[in-house]
């Protein structure tokens, strides 16, 4: 009788197992996954907390008040913004977890801005949202692969790739450093291995180069670069490392009084987010930093004043920073995109309507778009800029000077784009 | 003990994966995924009881040879082009070979000295990747089991591929673990577990048993990490932080650390905790950042909770409230 | 070698604070024999308090105290509450051995848990009273501040302050006596219970200590999540194994030896192997010594 008892528990267990998956069955969907007729689901993966994240999880926010803007405007062609938010604390395998349920159990109709280029190689690994038609619009890193079509064909890029980047910075230095020891600090994985290849498709070499485990950046493990970087007796030392790498950095450098002449790279560059780390404005001073979009102190530029209300108005007591400045950008192309997709749109309207007229849409940056049907590039240029003594970057001369170029082997000319005016209010029109 | 011809026990499992089967047939992609999880977890739990529960050892470092498991079936798959079938196999032995390892290392130690070595081999392990190039460094490397056979049709999605490996992988190792447990070195582990001196006296070598006990526990965390990275499709550090050995060890302790039976209970409430924690979380409304902690802190809690009032687990304590009523109906 | 006075001078002072956390874990093993897995969780959230009483006050010198009666307060609590009652209900069963591994364990997530969500995403930083900017010989900087000066001094007074204590005093005696064999000591007239309450308050505020310096020594900022925790966490543990877990002044050797190495792995091997390194201490200490470095083969193991 006791082995009865045994089975019957056995039983108990398998079926509470069995019940506990049978529970739900989806109820057919009529129109596109994540568009009903009053909304659209967008989903963002990027670490909210953990090692990584100082600075990256105000986009959010940011991307947040202005789609909050546009629906109190009546929203895009009559349905709300929504955006579903996962925390995969820049680990790859928990953007894969966590992009996943975006798919399976959020049912979003795209992924927007997911970070990472780790991340978001994972994920088209793994995920494969190419092969299941799912759009991943505007991803948020540089690698210049995603740019590709055919390896991932509903993946569009925005920021200008790190080749592009490595190579207008190479340009700068040949300017301005020319003959003097190289530097670079760089994250041990795809991100760092892409600037890698920048700077060498640029013909820049290096004097010193250390690597960092990504999580692995601190005040501790920071101490052990800077002894690398004196000991080779570098004079320009580039951070092509993410915010708070660049902050422990900055931050170590100024405590062993090394003080280099310091080059930023986009990804790590925003200032607000290292002075809260606790660098000193003092140690940013005069360092060199890039960017594609006004800087955010000039408040004469309209989009800076229109952006910088409306996310004060949603967040009075956050500052109006860079993250937040390019991540409400995106938002304002993304709604573009989609009303450009139709009255009724679905995943491959979407993006359809990116390649067709999304180097016509309207943007902060001082750089075009290149959409079209053969390319997925977003933006293809920077300005150089200095810290200013209370380490808010400006450009050089308080012009913007702006480069563009390519991710293969094309030239960096000075770019003549001029910015067309924004749209009434700020909306798509 | 009680007397369990094989043959039943194998008929049993044949039904359950037959149930398991049509199951998988009528959900959607999510609780199939899930499902998959929780026999990846099923495995991982049943090499914690069979370790803690049964020889007494315990082990704060699951997540690391849950890892030398899946790099191994990633390696042999991504450099050598193994078959899935043989990279399985694969996992299952390199953990083992890590596990006799450590287990002869251990061997010498108890208490709070084992736990520390393997608290520090939790952490230090993975990161060790980070040191060879083959294994991908911080970010790792992939591990695709590849599509569902053509032959099973257009709707086969590649999550239930995964649930059937899965699930099937599960049944057999859960199979021969409770065979294992039953047999007499299942015994020699509960009596070197109960006391040391008698048991040597009865003439059990401990150590040579202990040993044995580390090694085929490693064997079944390599097979449960070689699932779980086929399930999401990676194998890197991170994949298997600290906090997986102490989820390991909270299933292990929900399912009564000393009974096999109890081993879908442990794996379900993991699986079912971010779920859980997910809906409540909406429900209430509260701030992103409790969102982000509330299944560790339920998890936590859970653990603590099992720990001070329910410490030999449900299925032990219904069975000592069952066999008390029995003892007193006789009277 | 100026590089190699460097990385002693970073190696003393971070071994100095991983003394101070081997001290608390000894403590409590000594006086209640339990390894409490969740005391870095508790010098943690000593840490916090420090923070909210520099938030408040913005002194350093007010912030040290709080954290440490903190520290003190939440050890007692804890082992009041959560101890005597996990005692109580797990001395036998299949897992009475572990029971107090694995509740431990739970309570370091739990804290975990709950320091993330009260406090977790917000700018948390802690500066120190003096600068750590480092001295200057002539047109080199030494690896060695003020503020690591500060550091040094004051683990080494409170590494004395509890050496004595637990050694030569009445009180030590009692917590001694109370671990070993609190059966006898109870009929020798000590207060056992309070004993063991005390023995964990001395380690509680010995690991806010341990907690605020370890922060204000890197840059500042610290995070369940950064790696000055994580290093707490499993440092501590390390150094009270490599000492012998037996003696506090083993603790302090562990500490010094662990600093050292992971210093030296920082700054001539690679930055990324240093987590690692405490694991190859510990594996090499564990083979040839079992019983750590100034610990006595006892037959008593557990």
């Amino acid at each position: 009788m006791k082995a009865m008892n045994r089975r019957k528990l056995f039983t108990v267990c398998a079926t509470i197992a069995v019940a506990s998956l049978a529970v739900t069955a989806i109820p057919a969907q009529a129109a596109e996954v994540g568009v009903s007729s009053s909304e659209i689901k967008l989903g963002m993966t990027l670490p909210m907390t953990g090692t990584a994240s100082p600075g990256y999880n105000k986009i959010p926010a940011a991307v947040k008040a202005y789609f909050d803007y546009v629906n109190a405007n009546g929203g895009i062609n009559g349905r709300k913004l929504t955006l579903v938010v996962k925390d995969d604390q820049y680990v790859p395998t928990l953007a894969v977890a966590k992009t996943n349920e975006l798919i399976l159990k959020d049912k979003v109709m795209a992924l927007l801005a997911p970070l990472g280029t780790a991340n978001n190689k994972a994920v088209a690994a793994v995920v494969n949202p190419g092969a299941r038609g799912i759009p991943t619009l505007f991803v948020n890193t540089g690698y210049s692969g995603f740019a590709d079509k055919k390896k991932y064909p509903t993946t569009f890029s925005i920021l200008p790739s790190y080749i592009m980047e490595a190579k207008i910075m190479a340009e700068y230095i040949k300017d301005n450093f020319a003959g003097k020891k190289l530097g670079l600090i760089y994250q041990d994985d795809d991100f760092g291995d892409d600037a890698l290849a920048g700077f060498k498709q640029a013909g820049i070499n290096f004097d010193v180069k250390v690597a960092y485990a990504s999580g692995s950046q601190s005040g501790t493990t920071a101490a052990g670069w800077m002894q690398k970087l004196q000991a080779g007796g570098a004079e320009v030392v580039i951070l092509f490392g993410v915010s708070s790498a660049t902050a422990a950095a900055l931050g170590t450098a100024a405590v062993m009084k090394f003080a280099p002449q310091w080059i930023l790279g986009s990804v790590g560059g925003d200032a607000t987010t290292i002075k809260a780390a606790g660098v000193p404005a003092g140690v940013l001073y005069n360092a060199v930093g890039a960017s594609f979009a006004p800087a955010t102190t000039d408040t004469t530029d309209e989009y800076v004043k229109l952006f910088q209300d409306i996310y004060l108005k949603a967040n009075p007591d956050q500052i109006f920073d860079n993250n937040v400045m390019v991540g409400m950008n995106t938002a304002f192309v993304t709604a573009q995109a989609l009303k450009a997709a139709g009255s009724n749109p679905t995943r491959k309207s979407l993006i359809a309507a990116i390649e067709k007229s999304g180097k016509n849409f309207a943007s902060a940056a001082l750089v075009p778009l290149n959409y079209s049907t053969t390319s997925h590039v977003g933006y293809n240029g920077y300005w150089f800029g200095k810290y200013s003594p209370t380490g808010d970057l400006k450009p050089a001369g308080g012009v913007y000077t702006v480069y563009t170029t390519d991710s293969g082997n094309g030239a960096v000319v000075k770019s003549t784009y001029k910015r067309p005016a924004m749209p009434a209010k700020g909306l798509p029109n | 003990m009680h007397k369990f011809k094989s043959s039943h026990h194998l008929a049993f499992f044949i039904i359950f994966g037959f149930i398991l089967f049509l199951a998988g047939n009528r959900v959607d992609e999510l609780r199939v995924y899930q499902g998959a999880s929780i026999a990846v977890y099923v495995v991982a739990i049943s090499s914690i009881i069979l370790l803690t529960g049964y020889s007494g050892q315990v082990s704060l470092g699951h997540g690391a040879l849950l890892a030398i498991g899946a790099y191994s079936a990633a390696v042999a798959r991504n450099n050598f082009h193994a078959p899935v079938v043989l990279t399985f196999v694969i996992a299952v032995l390199a953990a083992a070979l890590g596990g006799a390892l450590l287990g002869a290392a251990a061997a010498r130690l108890s208490g709070p000295y084992l736990a520390g070595t393997t608290l520090a081999l939790a952490i230090g392990l993975p990161s060790l990747a980070n040191q060879f190039p083959i294994f991908g460094g911080e970010q790792g490397v992939f591990f695709d089991v590849g599509f569902p056979p053509p032959s099973l049709g257009e709707g086969f999605t590649q999550y239930k591929w995964f649930f059937w490996i899965a699930g099937l992988a599960a049944l057999i190792s859960i199979w021969l673990v409770a065979n294992i447990l039953r047999s007499r070195y299942g015994r020699n582990w509960r009596a070197g577990r109960s006391n040391e001196t008698a048991a040597a006296l009865a003439g059990i070598s401990v150590s040579r048993s202990k040993i044995l006990a580390f090694t085929i526990s490693a064997g079944v965390a390599g097979l449960a990490g070689a699932l779980l990275s086929m399930t999401i499709g990676t194998v890197s550090p991170s994949a298997f932080p600290l906090s997986l050995s102490f989820s390991l060890l909270t299933g292990a302790v929900l399912s009564g650390v000393s009974t096999l039976s109890g081993v879908m209970i442990g794996a379900v409430t993991l699986v079912a905790i971010p779920e859980i924690a997910d809906a409540v979380a909406t429900r209430i409304g509260v701030s992103e950042r409790f969102t982000t902690n509330l299944p560790g802190l339920m998890v936590s809690t859970l653990l603590i909770l099992t720990v001070l009032f329910v410490p030999s687990g449900p299925v032990e304590q219904h069975r000592t409230r069952q066999a008390r009523k029995a003892a007193k109906e006789k009277n | 070698m100026f590089q190699l006075i460097n990385t002693l001078l970073i190696g003393i002072t971070a071994g100095s604070i991983y003394s101070l956390m081997a001290i608390s874990i000894v403590l409590v093993w000594r006086s209640t024999r339990v390894i409490n897995f969740a005391q870095a969780g508790m010098a943690l959230l000593s840490t916090y308090f420090g923070y909210e009483a520099i938030v408040h006050f913005n002194s350093f010198w007010i912030a040290l105290p709080v954290a440490m009666v903190g520290g003190a307060g939440v050890a007692a609590l804890i082992e009041l509450v959560f101890m005597r009652l996990l005692v109580k209900r797990s001395s036998t069963g299949p897992i009475a051995a572990v029971a107090p591994i694995i509740a431990t364990l739970g309570l370091l997530g739990l804290i975990k848990g709950i320091i993330s969500s009260i406090w977790g995403g917000a700018d948390v930083r802690l500066v120190g009273p003096v600068t750590n900017v480092g001295y200057s010989i002539g047109d080199k900087t030494l690896a060695f501040s003020p503020l690591k000066l500060l550091t040094l001094c004051t683990v080494v007074v409170l590494m004395l302050l509890l050496t004595l204590l637990f050694q030569k005093s009445n009180i030590g005696l009692s917590l001694r006596a109370s671990a070993y064999s609190p059966e006898i000591a109870r009929l020798s007239g000590v207060k056992v219970d309070f004993v063991r309450t005390l023995g964990w308050s001395l380690a509680g505020a010995a690991g806010a200590v341990a907690g605020i310096f370890q922060t204000v020594n890197g840059n500042g900022a610290f995070s369940p999540e950064s790696i000055e925790f994580a290093l707490l966490l499993i440092s501590g543990f390390i150094a009270a194994v490599i000492g012998g877990l037996e003696s506090l002044v083993g603790a302090v050797v562990g500490g010094l030896v662990l600093g050292l190495v992971i210093s030296f792995v920082l700054m001539y091997i690679s930055s990324s192997l240093f987590f690692i390194a405490p694991f190859v201490i510990l594996l090499i200490i564990l083979f040839v010594r079992p019983q750590g470095i100034m610990g006595v083969k006892a037959a008593r193991r557990a």
